[in-house]
């Protein structure tokens, strides 16, 4: 490459190349009109240029940072962050908490018997059914748990559908998994509001042979008592006594009483199968709340109140 | 610190002006040579050590990079002086083991210049070196009718091969159609619009090489032979297109 002189200043030198441009170089005691070939070219003040690199860099930073949070968060939601929470409770009681994926992230043993059942135990990446099934081995292993026991899984979930299906699937898996070892009791029951799940499999797959198995379902009309809490699963001490529930297999969501059940004791209650929320007493001295315990709508009835009026009261009438 | 702000705004002035910039070089060229000196370990020689011609350049790029978030001015042009002698001892290793033409060959009172100057005749060299220099003098005369002189355009070059090539296009196409050249020198405005029309070379990139366009265009109107017979890479790289 020839540079043609163009221009001479005391500090530099205008040199024309072949292709046209137009440079300064370092001024070698030129003279204008000579032709040189290795000139010392001033070098571009970069400046510009480096600054859009900089701007172009703190983008694509800025972008990558994003897309970090983002997925961050997402896999935080997705993996992390429990979002489910079910407690096995045989004797030893243990917090299992779920992500979304169902997977366990964290084992919790609420008593004495629930660490001790914990102690070296690994839950790391594994599904809630192998957990719960390895648990339930280990209790067996342990002495915790033995024939015509009885296991409760009380499923702590947000949405309904997903305490059905954990529920459903607890059930099955637990059962298959234990399925010609031992015979026991699956209870499961929801831990916000302390309703079974309803499973019309319960007595006939899980228990085959157990007539016991049986008697959760077949309890509906012996019991007069509505007002036990169904939430007992983490505070139960092993002697559960799911004899006396009115757990109800299609119907798990209103207490239909029905008057003339072989029960004595409350004789003057009018539970009405197909209103709920209303008391309508008319004695005005019971003070039976039908939605206590088992369902926690209208629970501005307080317990203690009695005296209520069919005409005139107005509290009461809000309700519905 | 009134001092500072003086050679700040002096600076700044010279990164306008073509002339200011001299002024500036000449006035802080004390400056310029020690710290060539700093660098060469003794004092330079004035129109012998290259160094001092590498120390000055990086002084006016200096007045052209500098900013005043940058720091005190003197301070900077004396870095950017370091580093460029610094690159070029670094290019000039390559030539470590070449010998001086200066150097003595076998007869005593001649050198190897004198010696291997041979084939070349200096007359005529000289002879041609003085058309090229008249060509180049009325060439710049010219362009001072149009408010341009050749710094400007070396500034204003385009430096992306892209834009360069582009800048060909609406050369060649100025060419095509001469009337546009006989009316750039009779209006001493530059006919943008058309070219671009012409060329289908963008506005934008023509008004902001406008000088370099100026100073490319004149050189294809009349005379400037040599010129032209310099740059014929130019028109060949279009025409391979």
């Amino acid at each position: 490459m020839s540079y043609l002189v163009m221009e001479c200043h005391p500090g530099y030198a205008v040199l024309l190349d072949e292709d046209g441009r137009f440079l300064k170089a370092a001024n070698l005691r030129y003279e204008v009109g000579q032709t040189v070939y290795d000139p010392v070219l001033m070098k571009e003040t970069a400046e510009r240029q480096r600054y859009t690199m900089r701007w172009i860099s703190s983008g694509i930073a800025a972008i990558a940072a994003c897309f970090l949070l983002f997925f961050g968060i997402h896999y935080y939601q997705k993996y992390l962050q429990p979002y489910s929470s079910i407690y096995l409770t045989i004797n030893p009681t243990v917090q299992m908490d779920l992500n979304r994926q169902g997977t366990v992230v964290r084992l919790t043993g609420i008593n004495e018997d629930g660490k001790a059942l914990l102690e070296g135990y690994d839950s790391k990446g594994k599904d809630k059914v192998t957990v719960a099934d390895e648990l339930i081995d280990r209790a067996i292993e342990m002495g915790f748990l033995s024939e015509g026991g009885q296991v409760s899984f009380s499923i702590d979930s947000p949405d309904d559908a997903l305490f059905q299906e954990y529920g459903t699937e607890l059930r099955t898996k637990v059962t298959e998994h234990l399925d010609g070892r031992i015979t026991i009791t699956i209870e499961i029951t929801n831990h916000q509001d302390g309703q079974g799940q309803e499973s019309p499999e319960n007595s006939s797959s899980s228990t085959p042979s157990q007539p016991s198995s049986s008697q959760p379902e077949s309890t509906l009309p012996s019991s007069p008592e509505p007002s036990r809490p169904g939430n007992v699963p983490p505070t139960s001490s092993g002697s559960t006594d799911y004899d006396d529930t009115d757990y109800d297999l299609n119907d798990n969501n209103s207490t239909n009483y029905v008057p003339p059940s072989t029960s004595t004791p409350p004789a003057d209650t009018d539970y009405d199968p197909d209103d709920e929320g209303v008391t309508n007493y008319t004695d005005g001295n019971t003070d039976y709340d039908p939605s206590n315990g088992t369902n926690d709508d209208s629970d501005d009835d307080d317990d203690g109140d009695s005296g209520y009026d069919d005409d005139n009261n107005d509290d009461n009438a809000d309700d519905d | 610190m009134n001092n500072e702000h003086k050679i700040v705004q002096q600076v700044y002035a010279a990164k306008e002006d073509v002339q200011a910039a001299d002024r500036l070089i000449g006035t802080y060229l004390p400056f310029i040579k020690t710290e060539t000196a700093k660098f060469l370990k003794r004092p330079p020689i004035e129109g012998h050590d290259d160094e001092l011609s590498i120390a000055m350049i990086a002084f006016h790029e200096a007045i052209g990079g500098y900013s005043r978030t940058r720091g005190a001015f003197l301070k900077y042009a004396a870095m950017l002086i370091r580093s460029r002698l610094i690159d070029y001892s670094r290019r000039e290793q390559r030539h470590s083991r070449v010998i001086s033409l200066d150097a003595p060959a076998r007869e005593e009172d001649t050198t190897l210049g004198e010696v291997l100057v041979g084939e070349r005749d200096p007359h005529e060299e000289t002879a041609s070196r003085d058309a090229t220099r008249a060509e180049i003098e009325e060439l710049a005369r010219q362009m001072k009718e149009f408010g341009v002189d050749l710094s400007n355009v070396a500034d204003n070059c385009p430096k992306q091969q892209r834009t360069l090539d582009a800048c060909r296009k609406a050369l060649q196409y100025a060419r095509e159609n001469p009337e546009l050249l006989d009316d750039l020198l009779k209006t001493k405005r530059l006919p943008i619009g058309q070219l671009a029309a012409g060329s289908g070379v963008e506005r934008k990139t023509l008004e902001r090489h406008r000088k370099y366009m100026v100073a490319l265009l004149l050189i294809y109107t009349n005379g400037y032979e040599i010129i032209r017979g310099h740059l014929k890479q130019v028109m060949k790289g279009v025409a391979a297109r």
